[in-house]
């Protein structure tokens, strides 16, 4: 075993052999920091519950759907996703969870997460048809298009966003562009947040994709367009949900699971703490809450963290147990 | 906590302070967006106009005019039928790839952006070398212009003038800008004083000596400026897209976050293309305007 430390393959080889041993002290374990404030918030938590309470070098990457998943599947890297929105990249899922590549801890939102087309409050309370995708279409004119002004302008989800495809396929589908209606990519998370910030700050109206829970639909309040159907699940799955969809029926936005996902290799090497995060989820209300505060006090994951778990002992504490628990509170600052 | 806490530690401003002081200037920022946000959407409206109707020129005129016009204008500007052929080719290859919606609006908003650079880089640069205390400010500002991560007012300027092409090309102005006002305040201070002297004993006025002496002297110091402003015009394509400006950065935004590397080659290529046909051009049109300099450069 001396040798071992001197040489990286008997490293391995004896990281190979001793699974049990690593498996209590977790190891270098990264997560994937999600560019938005829940998943940041949660990667934040469950950094900081891994690193004081199971021992792991626990540390934060930059992540985003797509490219995390991929290198999970891939890569093996990062071990955690604390926060994956699986609805439209379910395939890739189900065949890395079948290849064994990937593990499914759980739900990280209980409720499940909500997608959708929405217009601010302030058009509903003025003109309540505005609620459905009917009064869109007649009052398209109010949308104006920021570059054309013979068209109406639908904010869509971000180039290469996996919502890109589904936005796109039910702007088809609704026949939007029939009423005057144009796709604008807004080309990034910022862009689309940017453009409701300021429809909302001068009361302008604004109708797009977005999603929820998020901090944005915490601090503006929108209102969800009924399509005047129901969910279709299995032309979602289908169709809505792929890139070469043809002819793409009007359905809802099924809610969709976001899960807690994890590398094979994390699940088997650190059981104890691949079981904290099978019972780590919030629910919808919960998350509002600590996004309203991140909102209202500009704070980032890391204080938000803080905040959470000086003030959640009731919520976090049952995701471990007492002897981690302990632990937990005498690393936080006092 | 120890007495001795700020030696270890930095003594940094409390953390409830700093998030009053950042939400201050937050709600200032907004308060002032929704007040004059209006005011200052119409004053670019001009702008926002003349660069959706140059867009549409560039993609409505059929394919092989807008060629003919770029070869008419390549072979003006360099005298070189290589590089007019080369030209030629670059747009057959764009277009057969399918890119050549996204290369018209790359270029018109390319364009316009490098026409309003030279326009405000010049003057700038012209008033900065006149006076050393205008140098060292304007120096300044360039250097935060330069480094500043270009999200940071990008998004400000989502919030005052909404996505699309006009915050776009005050981003790609903001980060293109500082070569041509650099090279045109270094290009005349390098211009001899003796030559001045010389000027200024047939009697010239200053704007005469500035426009018949400095700047003609400069121009090649200031086609090198525009040379560059250009370059990183076009280094910008894929930022500008982030805010939701049509082009070939978008498909290349695409294809980094789906992990599609041909797409985004493809489309990286024909920002290249692009790069290489404007620097050729800018500069065989530099070479050709300075000829008479010949003697002078010792060329």
């Amino acid at each position: 075993m001396k040798f071992a430390r001197f040489c990286l393959s008997a490293v391995i080889f004896s990281f190979l052999i001793y699974p049990a041993s690593a498996a209590a002290e977790c190891g270098k374990v990264t997560l994937a920091d999600m560019n938005w404030n829940s998943a940041s918030l949660m990667a934040n938590i469950d950094k900081y519950i891994l690193r004081h309470g199971y021992g792991c070098d626990a540390e934060l990457v930059p992540g985003d759907t797509q490219p995390t998943g991929t290198s999970m599947i891939e890569k093996g890297e990062p071990d955690i996703a604390s926060e994956l929105w699986s609805n439209s990249f379910t395939e890739a899922l189900a065949k890395g969870v079948a290849e064994k590549r990937l593990r499914i801890a759980g739900k990280s939102l209980s409720d499940g997460g909500e997608e959708g087309f929405w217009v601010p409050k302030y058009m509903v309370d003025k003109d309540p048809s505005l609620a459905t995708i009917e009064g869109i279409r007649k009052n398209a004119k109010l949308f104006k298009h920021p570059e054309d002004p013979d068209k109406s302008a639908f904010y869509g989800c971000p180039a290469g966003w996996n919502c890109q495809v589904t936005s796109g396929n039910l702007f088809r589908a609704l026949k939007l562009a029939d009423s005057g209606f144009d796709l604008v990519d807004p080309g990034s998370g910022a862009g689309l947040a940017g453009s409701i910030a300021k429809a909302y700050e001068r009361k302008a109206p604004w109708f797009g994709y977005y999603w929820a829970p998020t901090g944005i639909l915490g601090k503006y309040e929108m209102v969800k367009v009924d399509f005047g159907v129901g969910v279709d699940n299995e032309h979602w799955e289908k169709c809505i949900s792929q890139a070469d969809c043809r002819n793409p029926k009007v359905s809802m936005y099924p809610s969709s699971s976001v899960l807690t996902v994890t590398t094979e290799r994390f699940a088997s090497k650190a059981p104890e703490a691949y079981g904290y995060l099978t019972r780590r989820a919030f629910t919808n209300a919960l998350m509002n809450k600590n996004l309203a505060w991140m909102e209202a006090n500009q704070a980032d994951g890391d204080v938000a963290m803080e905040h959470f778990l000086k003030n959640y002992e009731a919520v976090w504490s049952k995701w471990v147990s007492n002897d981690v628990r302990d632990k937990i509170k005498t690393a936080l600052p006092k | 906590m120890a007495e001795t806490s700020w030696l270890t530690e930095f003594p940094e401003m409390d953390r409830n302070s700093l998030i009053d002081l950042r939400k201050m200037f937050d709600a200032g920022y907004r308060e002032f967006s929704r007040s004059y946000g209006d005011a200052i959407e119409s004053f670019f409206d001009p702008l926002l106009v003349f660069l959706v109707w140059f867009e549409k020129l560039l993609i409505q005129s059929p394919w092989w005019a807008v060629l003919l016009v770029m070869t008419v204008l390549a072979y003006l500007g360099s005298r070189s039928i290589k590089l007019s052929l080369g030209v030629v080719a670059a747009f057959l290859l764009i277009g057969y790839f399918g890119m050549w919606d996204n290369t018209m609006r790359t270029m018109s908003i390319i364009m316009v952006s490098t026409l309003l650079s030279i326009a405000l880089g010049i003057p700038i640069g012209i008033l900065m070398s006149r006076s050393d205390r205008a140098q060292a400010v304007v120096k300044t500002v360039l250097d935060v212009m330069q480094t500043m991560p270009a999200f940071v007012y990008l998004i400000p300027v989502v919030m005052l003038l909404g996505i699309g092409k006009v915050p776009g090309v005050i981003a790609v102005v903001v980060y293109a800008i500082p070569p041509v006002i650099r090279l045109t305040n270094l290009g005349i201070r390098l211009v001899d004083q003796e030559v001045l002297e010389a000027a200024t004993a047939y009697g010239a006025s200053r704007w005469q000596r500035l426009v018949g002496v400095q700047l003609p002297l400069a121009m090649p110091n200031i086609m090198a400026g525009i040379n560059q402003t250009i370059m990183m015009a076009l280094a910008m394509v894929v930022i500008a897209s982030m805010i939701g400006v049509k082009g070939l950065g978008q498909p290349v935004l695409k294809s980094i976050t789906n992990q599609y590397f041909t797409m985004g080659l493809f489309n990286g290529l024909a920002i290249v293309a692009l790069a290489i046909i404007f620097d050729r051009l800018s500069q065989a049109c530099a070479r050709r305007t300075q000829k008479h300099l010949g003697d002078v450069r010792g060329e």
